[in-house]
């Protein structure tokens, strides 16, 4: 028993002080976070950059002005020369240039937007339309008879796109965790003859490897820990369902993981070996079970291969507890296909271990 | 009355045999040595006391413990130290102790042990900044943290410089000065001469000889070398008393005698009657080298 918590202890400390686990665990993960969140991350409601040029300059002009400034998802800048505006289009930094005629001229209200670009465009443009239809209904003094109330729905909350990509990196670090930490401690423990040393010991060899297993859970929910605060705190993301449920999800996530480390672990000779076999099986798995994006993004040939990884229930128990504050019921199944994978594994690293 | 009891070890990989039915008797207190080359089957044999190896045939008793039945308790009650073993790079040397402490039942405080190893100034030092001697001294303070009785050291010295070597001999010492019974290997004649009791003489895997270092020498090297540097004169070595062998090399006259008294007075007898004149003259008895040399053939570092 001392010998599991020294382990544990022991391990804690080494871990604070190794920069690359520290990086693997944190900064990397924060990292890709921070990098697809700003790649693929939009907010709920976008803005459209509008720049408005006011040809008539007189009260009818000033009116549709500030009416359009009370657009919500416009971004107004009043400007006086189109040309510099429509190169600002072909750029992307606009989304419309609008240019209202002077009153009484019988001109239309011209609205130029980038063919290449035409979501946005059309959009803001279809905003826009309707925003001039009010304008004349109200000018003519109508009031309206039909109204529309819309109200966006996206399940049980909004979802934005960090709220959807945070337990999926979490579920991340938890399988790096396993396959590329303990892989390489363990080999690395081996070829320094640190294994066969702790063997020299009266002590039962279990107690070392329970505390490793012990070191890696606790290492593995301090990771969650950093990345759910700087998640939530600095990007905003929310998380609906409950931090206990998440925790014990990693940490079962963990053993199995740690338990696949291990396994890989009896595989290879050097710590080197077991890095690299320990990435080519993690690398591909985290692009194929859902970490970044919904997994059925993927071609459909790829499905059944998907389903039967054992990061794809973890991936999907995790988002459904965090993004949607489901019930973890309907994911029992596959968090015990997960628990299959982590028994499995430890017995073939207990048949196949070797000290030295 | 014997500690630790071998008969009759066997082991084997493949085609190789390691140990060839390698049995020995070491007494409480006594410092025993294991001296051969490398790849003579030292390492394996300690390992197979240590428990970390299952021989093929043959028993170990240690301490009234029966090694292959119950190596747990045989590892509780001797202190291990393995060849170039590793410890973790991120701890402290104190830290380091501190966790292979918690892996016995009772442990002698980390500072003691520190300070009996000169390693008080290196308590706060992370592992890997520990040069070759301090590890070797920190890998001995591991085998010692439980106040063993009897401890295993697995080539203590090699690849540490002379320095470092005499620090490491003082431990043992003191090891026997506690009353510590230690059995070590080495492929360093000198360390065996200086250190042991007694020496088995390992090669293939089979002890050649075993017995005190002089009585080895006495049995297997009892040649002793007069080496003498000339001045003037000239003296007829080959017909001097017990003088079996003359050969000449760096300037010295170097005769391989049976009887060194003999010899050595009749030169000086020569001299005093100023019929041989001779600045020097070195008496050198022959080494575990010699025995070595002696007993397989074969030089021990080759």
């Amino acid at each position: 028993m001392r010998g599991f918590a020294i382990t544990v202890l022991m391990g804690l400390r080494m871990y604070v002080r190794d920069r690359g686990a520290v990086f693997w665990g944190i900064a990397f993960p924060l990292i890709l976070m921070t990098l697809i969140g700003l790649a693929f991350g939009r907010s709920g409601t976008p803005t459209y950059s509008v720049a408005v040029m006011d040809r008539d300059a007189g009260l009818l002009g000033q009116g549709l002005v500030a009416g359009l400034r009370s657009v919500p998802v416009f971004s107004i800048a009043e400007i006086s020369d189109t040309d510099t505006a429509l190169a600002q289009l072909r750029q992307g930094r606009l989304t419309l240039v609008v240019v209202f005629p002077p009153a009484g001229s019988g001109e239309p209200v011209r609205a130029y937007f980038d063919q290449s670009r035409s979501t946005d465009g059309q959009t803001a443009l279809v905003i826009l339309e309707r925003f001039v239809a009010e304008a004349n209904l109200r000018l003519a003094g109508a009031v309206p008879t039909v109204r529309v109330q819309a109200t966006g729905v996206a399940g049980r909350v909004q979802l934005r796109f960090l709220d959807f990509l945070l337990p999926g990196i979490l579920a991340m670090t938890v399988m790096q965790t396993g396959l590329s930490g303990v892989t390489y401690v363990v080999t690395t423990y081996r070829q320094r003859l640190i294994l066969k040393r702790i063997l020299a010991t009266p002590a039962h060899p279990a107690a070392f490897l329970g505390g490793l297993v012990g070191r890696y859970t606790l290492t593995s929910l301090f990771q969650m820990a950093v990345l759910i605060a700087v998640a939530v705190l600095v990007f905003h993301a929310k998380i609906v369902g409950s931090l206990a449920t998440l925790a014990a999800l990693v940490v079962v996530g963990t053993l199995a993981f740690v338990g696949m480390g291990f396994a890989i672990s009896t595989v290879s000779s050097t710590p080197e070996s077991a890095n690299l076999l320990g990435s080519a099986i993690s690398f591909p798995m985290m692009f194929l079970a859902g970490v970044f994006w919904p997994r059925e993004f993927m071609p459909p040939a790829f499905q059944p291969v998907i389903n039967l990884l054992p990061l794809t229930p973890l991936v999907d128990v995790m988002r459904a507890v965090s993004a949607r504050g489901e019930s973890l019921v309907p994911y029992l199944w596959g968090l015990a296909y997960l628990a299959v994978w982590g028994a499995v594994s430890f017995l073939v690293a207990a048949r196949r271990f070797r000290w030295e | 009355m014997a500690i630790v009891t071998v008969r009759d070890l066997y082991k084997r990989y493949g085609s190789l045999v390691a140990v060839d039915h390698v049995g020995f008797e070491v007494a409480a207190g006594e410092i025993f040595g294991i001296l051969g080359p490398n790849g003579a089957g030292k390492t394996t044999t300690l390992e197979i006391l240590e428990g970390l190896r299952r021989p093929d045939g043959g028993e170990a008793i240690i301490d009234g413990v029966d090694v292959f039945r119950s190596p747990r308790e045989v590892r509780a009650r001797i202190g291990v130290q393995l060849q170039q073993s590793g410890f973790f790079e991120r701890l402290t040397v104190e830290e380091t102790l501190v966790f292979f402490g918690a892996f016995h039942r009772s442990t002698l405080p980390v500072a003691d042990v520190l300070s009996r190893l000169q390693l008080d100034d290196k308590r706060q030092s992370r592992v890997s900044t520990l040069s070759g001697g301090q590890l070797q001294r920190l890998s001995i303070a591991v085998a010692l943290i439980h106040d063993p009785r009897i401890v295993v050291l697995d080539e203590p010295t090699t690849g540490l410089d002379p320095q470092a070597r005499h620090a490491l001999w003082e431990v043992v010492e003191a090891f026997r000065r506690e009353g510590r019974t230690v059995i070590l290997t080495t492929h360093y004649m000198e360390e065996a001469q200086h250190l042991c009791d007694r020496v088995a003489i390992m090669d293939h895997g089979r002890i050649v000889a075993l017995d005190a270092p002089r009585a080895l020498i006495r049995a297997h090297a009892p040649k002793t070398t007069v080496a003498v540097t000339m001045g003037d004169g000239v003296i007829a070595f080959a017909s001097l008393p017990g003088v079996q062998t003359v050969e000449q090399a760096n300037g010295e006259v170097m005769l391989s005698t049976s009887d060194p008294l003999q010899t050595v007075q009749a030169l000086l007898e020569l001299r005093s009657r100023g019929q041989a004149g001779f600045h020097q003259l070195r008496v050198e008895e022959a080494s575990l080298e010699d025995v070595f040399l002696q007993l397989t053939g074969r030089r021990l570092r080759e």
